[in-house]
């Protein structure tokens, strides 16, 4: 009995300290927010090609368990084939060359009243006096929580 | 005093091992009259000569020329001897019989404190490492090395780096101090390790709590306190030798050091070299969000990397003095995997798989080099230290040059340069005004200088300058209940340099037109801060039950990059922005020590409750900057507790058991993240491990086997942008043995360890590549074969 209480005790006050600590993020959100161009009317599509002068509605659709909060567009050039998608496509790249006036895009853009689902539509005209060749464009959505989901597709500009 | 000090210092210094150059051995023993029990710690003293006895009460004085000598055998508590041996061939063992003295008692209660009983007395959590702990378990890296011990983790970084975590908290929290000058290097980088090689490192004490007090800044989570090795023993020459063979990473291992002293004159030197390739995983493909990258032959490709340390250093020792210079370089250079640096996913034209030896792009290379002094003056009551260093931390990062958002591709691979400065004075006098007190009143002054270089940007340039003051009294208040207590006042000066892209960025102006302007990253601002550190606490001990309480405020001063920073971090796609209002991080912590150890069995726990009132946080917002996630310093309440448990028992003769648990639970209690925890949060853990000691194993002396398993539970517990990681089962073995093979009384020691047996697929939490879904390394065999001369 000794023994017990000469060990048990300080464990139990360290029981009953940790025990009190009361868990103040028991309704947490611990989910990222979905990010596809899989959907109906997704764009682009892997590999798609794009022509110089054209206007395209770029879409993709997001979700999240709670509440939507912001998202981007980035659209880089891929000439020196740094990186690659993850749509698991393969796309046929061209050869790697430098860039003289690639297109920079770079947007964001916030949802306005959150909401779990939206679909994301950004008109977009390709300029005429950019390089032609492989892209990389990426889409990424946060959640209000400040989680971040991203996805990237590959396309092509040509004249 | 001072020879309290050099005879605590020798009294230590028992696991080194003289050699004899030349002449004779004297052997002996030393006795308690009264008692026939054999007495410890006694000096043996002739002219040129010491010894010291074991714990058995044998001693050997090696070198002794033919003659007769004569010794004089003293140890408090006994009255001293004098004894006179003919040394030569064919001599018998000496037997000395010390009759225990009466008097001197209170200097036997000053003098006989060994290092746990000193440890027990005071109030702090501490942990002390020792050389034989270091050489069971060595690792790829200090910090994997210590990863045993309860409350302590590490961040890893492939292989062969890593970085401590103490209770949750890294990176800054957590100082780093070796011969008493804190270690400086990049601490707030996620992608590399501590630059300290891990060989002829003899003590270390790991203080898991606030420790601001003695440390300053930075030792708001806890220290890791590399002290300096016991200093040899008069005209002594001893040697070693490591090789290491590991079959995961194919890394080969060489390091070899001498210690050597004459009369009052030492020195030490030691050479270090590891190059290891690529290591493997128990996977072949690894997937990361929708990507999938292929591993060859299960090769983390471009993980391999090359480490050349040398170190030197010369002491003197003399009546009332004691000095030691040490110069250390520790040069790295280490890959980061092909596939994906941070976040960033990467093609390359690099033939990575030709070879699993090359280092390619992306790689770092570290070098540190460091000086420092440190010198204790003994002057009656007072015994003063001075620390003075200065060390220069370079790091070059390196990668495949690609454009970013407005950056146009770069010309060259260097990324990042960093290269700091520290100068650094600590002052001390500890004094005893009476038997009661053991009063220490310090400062410590430091000079930091941070230049920066490469096309990326992360951290500004700075100038940091901090002196702090602090004073405090461990009192005895009676031979078993210990106070100490004590403030400390920092002030400390930031200066940070402005920093502009070196490219041009289009930026909307009012009228409608657009400017091409090199846009500001980073601005020049001096800042200071003020801050007070206490710490208080008790030690009682009860026959074989020690309690310590410990009440403590520490702080930490904001870096450069979170007040100042205002850039991209492509390899994170995330936009860092730094909050000039930051103020300095202040914590309150309790701890509670309880142990009880007796022969048979010990048992401990050490709960704490802690609370940062401006925990200071890289939140990831829900905005965007250029297509990239605005991450923001902010600070929030933070409110952890946790401990650990530990448990050892020697069930019968030849089998020791041991197991510990560690648990760390925290919470944000305020700002964008509240009821969130912190990041990198260490998941519930548990160790069991058995020793078996055979007696005799084939020609093995000492043999052991050793089986560690290790049990973390999930860590469902994350913060954006974290994973949740599954819990994980993991076993280790080791087998340990000496082989006389040279000389009787300097064995070879050999180690055969095998990590990971089961070759199990897992994630560490609180490694670098967990990010990107990366377990951990697979089964590794390694061979460690020590040669002493």
């Amino acid at each position: 009995m000794k023994l017990i209480s000469k060990y048990f005790y300080p464990l139990f006050l360290i029981v009953l300290i940790t025990a009190c600590s009361s868990d103040a993020g028991l309704d947490k959100d611990d989910e990222k927010p979905t990010i596809g161009i899989n959907h109906n009317g997704g764009f682009p599509q892997a590999c798609e090609i794009l022509q110089k002068g054209e206007t395209y509605t770029f879409k993709a659709q997001v979700t999240d368990n709670q509440a939507l909060a912001s998202y981007s567009l980035n659209i880089h050039h891929n000439f020196d084939h740094h990186t690659h998608d993850d749509q698991g496509a393969q796309c046929d790249l061209e050869a790697v060359k430098q860039a003289v006036n690639p297109m920079i895009f770079m947007e964001n853009y916030d949802i306005a009243n959150g909401g779990t689902t939206y679909e994301i539509n950004i008109e977009l005209t390709i300029p005429k006096d950019i390089d032609s060749g492989n892209y990389h464009c990426s889409y990424s959505v946060t959640d209000e929580t400040g989680w971040q989901s991203r996805t990237s597709v590959d396309i092509k500009i040509v004249e | 005093m001072f020879y309290k000090i050099l005879g605590a210092w020798l009294y230590f210094s028992l696991c080194s091992l003289a050699v004899a150059q030349e002449s004779f051995e004297v052997k002996g023993s030393v006795i308690n009259a009264g008692t026939l029990e054999p007495i410890e710690g006694v000096n043996i003293i002739g002219k040129g000569l010491f010894a010291i006895s074991s714990a058995n009460g044998e001693f050997t004085i090696r070198n002794v020329a033919e003659g007769i000598h004569s010794f004089t055998i003293s140890h408090l508590g006994h009255s001293s001897k004098t004894v006179t041996v003919k040394v030569g061939p064919e001599m018998e063992e000496v037997k000395v019989l010390l009759v225990e003295s009466a008097t001197n008692l209170e200097e036997v209660a000053v003098y006989g404190k060994t290092t746990s009983r000193k440890a027990q007395e005071l109030p702090t959590a501490s942990h002390q490492v020792y050389k034989d702990f270091l050489e069971e378990n060595r690792e790829n890296s200090l910090m994997q090395t210590l990863k045993k011990i309860p409350g302590v983790s590490t961040i890893t970084i492939g292989s062969g780096q890593s970085k401590p975590i103490i209770r949750g908290l890294g990176f800054n929290r957590v100082a780093v101090v070796q011969n008493g000058i804190k270690h400086e290097a990049q601490q707030w980088g996620s992608d590399h390790g501590l630059e300290i090689d891990q060989y002829g490192i003899e003590n270390m004490q790991i203080i898991k709590g606030p420790a601001s007090l003695l440390y300053g800044s930075d030792a708001i989570a806890g220290v890791v306190d590399i002290q300096p090795s016991a200093i040899p023993k008069p005209n002594s020459f001893v040697g070693d030798l490591n090789l290491l063979g590991e079959s995961n990473n194919n890394l080969l291992g060489l390091s070899t050091g001498i210690v050597s002293r004459k009369d009052k004159w030492f020195y030490r030197a030691r050479l270090t070299f590891r190059d290891y390739g690529d290591y493997k995983v128990p996977t072949d493909r690894i997937n990361y969000e929708n990507y999938i990258f292929e591993l060859h032959h299960n090769h983390l490709r471009n993980t391999a990397g090359e480490e050349a340390n040398a170190a030197f250093s010369v002491g003197y020792v003399a009546d009332h003095i004691k000095s030691e210079t040490f110069f250390s370089n520790v040069y790295a250079k280490n890959g980061f995997f092909a596939n994906a640096h941070g976040l960033e996913v990467r093609n390359s034209n690099i033939d990575y798989d030709r070879s699993s030896r090359d280092i390619d792009l992306p790689h770092h290379v570290v070098n540190h080099f460091k000086v420092t002094n440190t010198t204790t003056i003994a002057k009656g009551k007072h015994s003063l230290q001075f620390d003075i260093g200065f060390q220069n931390n370079y790091r070059e990062e390196h990668s495949e040059p690609v454009p970013h958002g407005h950056m146009p591709k770069p010309e060259e691979s260097k990324e990042r340069q960093f290269n700091k400065n520290t100068y650094s004075i600590n002052i001390r006098d500890a004094f005893n005004p009476d038997q009661r007190n053991d009063i220490v009143i310090g400062m410590n002054a430091e000079l930091q200088q941070n230049t920066i270089g490469g096309w990326g940007f992360l951290i500004p340039g700075y100038h940091r300058f901090t002196l702090g003051i602090f004073a405090y009294d461990q009192i005895e208040l009676n031979p078993n209940l210990h106070l100490q207590a004590g403030v400390r006042y920092d002030y400390g000066l930031l200066d940070t340099k402005s920093h502009y892209d070196w490219f041009r960025t289009p930026v909307d102006n009012p009228d409608g037109t657009t400017s091409q302007v090199f846009l500001q990253r980073a601005q020049d601002k001096t800042l200071a801060f003020g801050n007070f550190s206490a710490s208080t606490g008790l030690s009682f001990i009860q026959n074989n039950t020690t309690f310590k309480i410990n009440l403590g405020k520490s702080f930490r001063m904001p870096l450069a990059n979170e007040l100042a920073s205002d850039g991209v971090n492509y390899h994170m796609y995330r936009f860092e922005r730094g909050n000039l209002d930051l103020d300095a991080e202040e914590s309150y912590q309790m701890d509670i020590d309880i142990d009880h150890t007796t022969e048979r069995f010990s048992i401990g726990i050490s709960p704490f409750i802690n609370l940062f009132d401006n925990f200071i946080y890289l939140n990831p917002t829900s905005n965007y900057y250029e297509a990239l996630q605005i991450y923001e310093y902010t600070q929030s309440k933070v409110f952890r507790t946790g401990g650990e448990i530990r448990a050892s028992t020697r069930l019968f003769k030849n089998l020791q058991l041991d197991a510990s648990g560690e648990f760390v639970y925290s919470r944000q209690t305020s700002g964008a993240k509240k009821g969130f925890t912190l990041p990198f949060s260490p998941p519930l853990s548990g160790f069991f491990s058995a020793r078996y000691q055979f007696n005799k194993l084939l020609f093995f002396d000492a043999p052991q086997l050793i089986a560690d398993y290790r049990i973390t539970a999930a860590q469902k517990e994350i913060v954006p942008p974290e994973e949740k990681t599954e819990g994980y089962r993991v076993m280790h073995l080791s087998f340990m043995g000496k082989i006389p093979m040279f000389k009787e009384n300097i064995p070879v020691g050999i180690r055969l360890k095998i990590n990971n047996v089961f070759n199990t697929e897992y994630f560490d939490h609180t490694s670098f590549y967990r990010l990107i879904d990366v377990p951990e390394a697979g089964r590794n065999i390694s061979l460690s074969i020590t040669v002493p001369f």
